[in-house]
């Protein structure tokens, strides 16, 4: 029976895309299709089955987006992490700050 | 030091550039901008030493040379630009009803019809939102009060307002009270009791009536026509206070569907019309109700920025005549861009103003980290929901939802903010990421939020290179 679905095996080099990184990326598009993943030697077997094509671009797309964004988190981690604690401890007051000093 | 001296092994610092009407516009994180010839980006690119004496000097005074920094200055800047990080949420929305007599179109806050009592705050939920509020530690607080319709629920309305005035005495703590109404239901005595305690108020205008009613249906008759009526009983009650209370001159919010699309000119004359200095040309996001309308009030990034080109342009000639009106998007931006300052608008800046800039008060006591977040829980979906008004305000800050919105709008993160020229006066919204792209997160690639702001920035820095609408424009923030 033709269920119209279509399936893709894809295999991206570990070195360029990060077994989280496509994780990520999987549980983003986790309800539009079914992707599975397993590690053929250096490389990330990723398999992709549903109904839009498009979506499965989409879905590679995004795995990128979400490795750009670990390395950036590698190089700038520390000063993203800075500005964060600054808002947060702000908002919650001097209080806070007091205690945690 | 002149000049010179250290040139030969000075490199440019940390900036972001991008091509705009043929300069190089290039920023830094301190907020500075230049634009380059093709010629000057090349050599500074390359070192320093090449360039014009004026010019370097320029640059180094604002940053952009490595061995040229005055550190003292430099972080004084960067710390005024981002004054924000200092202080707790200063606005408080609150949603004292979810009902509302009028039917509009795109409603994106989820209004349900008047008969539905059941969705009203009570006095005792508002008057534990009011007691968070006023635990922020920011040193002056807005407590917006909005719905629904927040009329229909005037009697919480009329006791919240005098508590929190109450509490403003005792707490020493600077507030303002806002109220965004349709006016439907405005009266002598509710405007009497609104002016008496310093109320500013807030209501929506789409344009030319044709327009407007269209937007906002209401059963009764016309929605323009009791806009325009109490918008013009404010702004005579404005012009001839005497002393006593300060009377606000009333504002109006303008919601761009596509309806709107087609009068650039018409809505912006509506504005002057009734005296009012602003209008604000806020795209619609598909988020809540409207993202099920999308398709029949919605538009893409193209088609908002034709609009949005073609008013400012409008408007930059009605300055030229004398005519005092600005477009309220351009005016905040500019003030980061040639003021380096914080004007406080929440949805630009990072951290994004989720629960550390602003709290948004649910009628049932829910609180979440803005209106859409409280607006995607209304469809099922609790994500940014931070708490209750029976939760100590500390756990509030601590939800797991008001950390997840700052890491995930921190642009030192985002790997295409990172190196964009906007990066020193833009935000991104988590909730939009949420909603329109699965993920907080959200891929900048194909972010029609990040469109539409890009678009505007390119607009903005497009009309700084004119001298003539630089004149224009800036006249429209403080001198600094």
């Amino acid at each position: 029976m033709d269920t119209g679905e279509i399936k893709r095996e894809i295999l991206v080099d570990e070195r360029l895309y990060s077994r989280q990184a496509v994780k990520l990326a999987a549980n983003i598009y986790a309800d539009e299709m079914k992707i599975t993943l397993s590690r053929s030697g250096r490389f990330l077997r990723i398999r992709v089955s549903g109904e839009n094509e498009s979506k499965m671009g989409e879905f590679l797309n995004e795995a990128l987006n979400q490795q750009c964004r670990l390395d950036l988190h590698g190089k700038n981690g520390k000063v993203a992490q800075i500005i964060v604690t600054k808002a947060l401890l702000s908002a919650m007051g001097e209080n806070v700050k007091e205690r945690l000093v | 030091m002149a000049p010179g001296a250290k040139g030969k092994n000075s490199r440019a610092y940390l900036l972001n550039w991008r091509k705009v009407s043929g300069k190089r516009l290039i920023t830094n994180d301190f907020g500075y901008f230049r634009f380059l010839s093709e010629k000057e980006f090349t050599r500074l690119m390359s070192g320093t030493s090449n360039l014009r004496p004026a010019l370097h000097q320029d640059l180094s005074k604002k940053g952009f040379v490595r061995n040229w920094m005055d550190f003292d200055s430099l972080s004084e800047t960067w710390r005024l630009k981002n004054a924000f990080l200092h202080f707790g949420p200063g606005l408080h929305i609150f949603v004292i009803t979810l009902r509302c007599n009028y039917n509009c179109l795109y409603c994106q806050s989820g209004a349900l019809p008047e008969r539905v009592h059941k969705t009203d705050m009570s006095f005792e939920t508002a008057r534990r939102a009011v007691d968070i509020a006023f635990q922020s530690p920011a040193p002056s607080i807005t407590i917006e009060f909005q719905g629904g319709e927040p009329l229909l629920n005037w009697k919480t309305l009329k006791k919240t307002i005098e508590y929190a005035r109450k509490k403003e005495v005792s707490e020493n703590k600077e507030l303002s009270l806002a109220l965004v109404t349709n006016f439907s239901l405005m009266d002598a005595e509710k405007a009497e009791f609104l002016l008496a305690n310093e109320v500013s108020l807030c209501t929506s205008l789409d344009g030319p009536r044709k327009v407007h009613d269209r937007n906002r249906p209401y059963s009764k008759g016309s929605s323009y026509d009791l806009a325009v009526k109490w918008i013009k009983y404010f702004m005579r009650r404005h012009d001839t206070q005497k002393g006593g209370s300060r009377i606000f001159k009333p504002s109006a919010l303008l919601t761009v569907t596509r309806f709107v699309l087609r009068y650039p000119e018409e809505t912006v004359d509506e504005y002057v019309k009734l005296g009012l200095e602003d209008i604000f040309v806020r795209p619609m996001s598909p988020i809540g109700y409207a993202a099920r309308v999308w398709d029949k009030i919605g538009y893409n990034s193209r088609e908002f920025l034709s609009f949005y080109g073609k008013v400012l342009e409008y408007i930059l000639k009605l300055n030229e005549k004398g005519v005092r009106i600005r477009e309220k998007n351009a005016s905040l931006l500019l003030e980061k861009i040639l003021n380096r300052r914080d004007p406080g608008y929440l949805d630009l800046r990072y951290p994004c103003g989720a629960a550390v800039g602003q709290i948004a008060y649910n009628w049932d006591g829910g609180l979440y980290t803005c209106d859409e977040g409280r607006m995607i829980a209304q469809q099922g979906d609790d994500v940014f929901r931070i708490g209750t008004v029976h939760d100590e305000y500390e756990s509030i800050v601590k939800s797991g939802a008001c950390r997840l919105c700052a890491l995930s709008s921190n642009l030192e993160q985002q790997p295409v903010c990172f190196r964009c020229a906007y990066k020193p006066y833009c935000g991104v919204c988590p909730v939009y990421n949420h909603e329109a792209q699965k993920s907080v997160w959200g891929n900048m690639l194909s972010n029609e939020r990040c469109a539409i702001f890009m678009g505007i920035f390119d607009l903005i820095f497009k009309f700084l290179q004119d001298k003539k609408k630089e004149r224009i424009l800036k006249k429209w923030i403080p001198e600094k």
